[in-house]
């Protein structure tokens, strides 16, 4: 039996969103190859930390406060494998300028944050700065970072 | 000027760091002894012999464990309310005429964090998340400090919006919070599962208008569970069982938005009245519904089903929910705001649908019957009372009986605070804090001469804060 409570309890209610974190690989808020080729900035972003050495790193890109915070589309998605306690995800064509990046570990493969009954995520998360949660997602303001022109990397620990 | 109802709308609190005894001592004000009460402890307590002032203990030999929060505040800072406090695992062990005391503090991540910091900065039942906090899950608020049991050779250390928390019996080492399956982690259990005499556990977690019905075996492990859809969404501390039903009192405080602390996510809306809901052990899907009026209340007695169909339960009930919202917060102020006494009532759900409220008309809180008879017919409810208006706190302990409509009571006297007892065999068992010692004592009462006072009595050379509730644990006989 699954559903998502109205009403939910506690605290789980304010960390619900994080079990919505917009990550959804399927989502279309991609850009396009050819708008990404234009642009002049490229991030890598390293997952570290990793405890269970299996499943992918799903994460999500933003480059704008009301998307990050209201749930809405982010710029760029991906999956990608967990190898070891570590997992790598490469971005070109990004426009300079500052991002945010959700993510989580979804450990049994299955392309979706784990919850239980109540909707807690019951699977590994983690925000760009490391930013914590506290009783809700971190904002863009505690996850943004700069991203100049040329290569960037960024270390998020996921666990 | 917010009218009574308005205040409670609202879940008005101090949110900030609430004023200390000390401080109040310091602007001249007086500090009503009662404060020792809420006292911090700063650390856990090694295992020490307990002076015996009088008495034996015949054939009694075992531990009692209790459960109650024990740090309250770090530094400048305090949580804002009573039960927020960590949870202090408290052994008083008996071996016929000796017996010790030994405590440790549940390892939380809530208490990691507040250590590391120095600060009070988790957020909780009624205290906001400061700057600092990590929330996670639930389980980052846990505190850990309401209840204990034991099952599958651990304990049990029980709060309600999250995972209980295994600790060893021997030690009182925390083994960390119990997950009964991969995917139930972090989820909602509340302090007061009900225990069948076979030793099967049923116990809800309660998410707004859906609770989480769960069994498990003796030994603690997951059996079944199943959501369920609750009359309304109210905030649930307790519920009974028969032998055959679960019995849900659904109390006008009804959670109306997500707010973190969960004290200000609730709103007081007695035009809606409360509700009982009756579901079939066996059968969740077979449920049925009585009305009462809006009453408020914490903790409930075990509850039985008579031969024609009808159920009772008694339950120590407020008119409304200003305590938890007011009172339990200014305690830690040293100040007592709310006088109004919960008064101990017994609950008819007749077989024609009706049901009614009998008051025994008598103060009492923390219900307990003897476990051995959960959910079968009784009579008699052990409870503390004689609440007072020179003290929060009970100063007696007793056996209501309801056939007789009387109780059979020892009244402690006005510089001690009672602590919740509990029946063992044909004793009763449990704590009060000596105001005048400056100690905490353990007393152990004959239940057929409650009046006689205690059997024997032991003092420890500490004074713990009070504590919520507890479970006698008898050593097996070799």
């Amino acid at each position: 039996m699954t559903f998502r409570l109205v009403t939910p309890f506690l605290l789980a209610a304010a960390a619900l969103p994080l079990g919505g974190c917009a990550i959804s690989i399927n989502d279309p808020g991609a850009p396009s190859p050819s708008v990404a080729r234009a642009a002049a900035a490229t991030l890598t972003v390293r997952f570290e930390g990793i405890e269970t050495p299996k499943g992918q790193i799903m994460l999500s890109v933003f480059d704008n406060a009301p998307a990050h915070d209201q749930n809405g589309a982010p710029v760029r998605v991906a999956a990608v494998p967990v190898e070891g306690t570590s997992a790598l995800a490469n971005f070109e064509g990004l426009a300079p300028g500052d991002y945010a990046v959700k993510a989580f570990h979804d450990v049994d493969g299955d392309s979706k944050m784990g919850t239980n009954p109540f909707g807690m995520p019951l699977e590994p998360y983690a925000f760009s700065n490391n930013a914590k949660a506290q009783g809700a997602p971190p904002r863009w303001e505690a996850t943004r970072f700069p991203v100049a022109a040329g290569a960037n990397t960024i270390r998020i620990t996921i666990k | 000027m917010l009218d009574r109802r308005e205040l409670l709308r609202r879940g008005m609190l101090a949110a900030g760091a609430a004023a200390m005894p000390q401080m109040l001592a310091a602007q001249g004000k007086p500090v009503a002894d009662w404060t020792l009460g809420l006292t911090d402890v700063a650390g856990d307590i090694a295992p020490r012999p307990l002076t015996r002032l009088h008495g034996r203990a015949p054939g009694l030999s075992g531990t009692l464990y209790r459960n109650g929060p024990a740090r309250f505040r770090r530094g400048a800072s305090s949580v804002s309310h009573w039960f927020d406090g960590d949870g202090l695992m408290r052994a008083w062990r008996i071996a016929e005429s000796e017996a010790s005391l030994a405590a440790r503090f549940v390892d939380t991540p809530k208490r990691r964090i507040e250590e590391r910091l120095g600060a009070i900065v988790q957020p909780g039942f009624g205290t906001p998340a400061r700057p600092g906090s990590e929330l996670g899950g639930p389980d980052d608020a846990n505190a850990a400090n309401t209840h204990v049991i034991a099952a599958g050779g651990q304990l049990l250390a029980l709060w309600e919006a999250g995972s209980p928390f295994a600790l060893d019996p021997e030690t009182l080492a925390t083994r960390g919070p119990v997950t009964f399956r991969s995917d139930l982690a972090q989820m909602p259990f509340l302090a007061h599962p009900r225990i069948e005499p076979s030793g099967r556990i049923w116990n809800i977690g309660s998410g707004g208008d859906h609770a989480f019905i769960w069994r498990l075996s003796a030994d603690g492990r997951f059996e079944a569970g199943e959501t369920i859809r609750l009359p309304m969404a109210s905030y649930m501390h307790d519920f009974a069982a028969t032998q055959r039903h679960l019995v849900i009192l659904c109390q006008p405080w009804v959670q109306t938005s997500p707010s973190v602390p969960y004290i200000q996510s609730l709103a007081w809306q007695p035009e809606r009245g409360s509700r009982v809901l009756v579901i079939d052990k066996d059968d969740l899907s077979r449920r049925r519904e009585y009305e009462l009026p809006p009453l408020f209340f914490f903790h409930l007695g075990d509850a039985w089903e008579e031969a024609d169909g009808t159920i009772r339960f008694d339950g120590c009930f407020h008119k409304d929910p200003l305590f938890a919202v007011r009172g339990a917060a200014a305690l830690l102020e040293g100040r007592r705001e709310h006088s109004e006494m919960p008064a101990l009532t017994l609950v008819t759900l007749r077989p024609d649908g009706r049901a009614d409220l009998a008051a025994a008309g008598i103060t009492a809180e923390f219900p307990r019957a003897a476990p051995e008879i959960a959910g079968l017919p009784r009579s008699k409810t052990v409870f503390v009372g004689d609440y007072s208006n020179d003290r929060p706190f009970a100063r007696a302990v007793g056996i209501w009986d309801w056939d007789k409509s009387s109780a059979d009571r020892f009244d402690f006297g006005p510089r001690q605070l009672v602590e919740e007892f509990v029946p063992a065999g044909d004793h009763l068992i449990g704590t009060t804090l000596n105001l005048a010692a400056g100690a905490s004592e353990l007393h152990v009462f004959d239940a057929r001469r409650i009046a006689d006072g205690p059997v024997a009595s032991w003092r420890s050379d500490v004074a713990l804060p009070l504590s919520f509730h507890g479970s006698w644990m008898a050593r097996a006989s070799s």
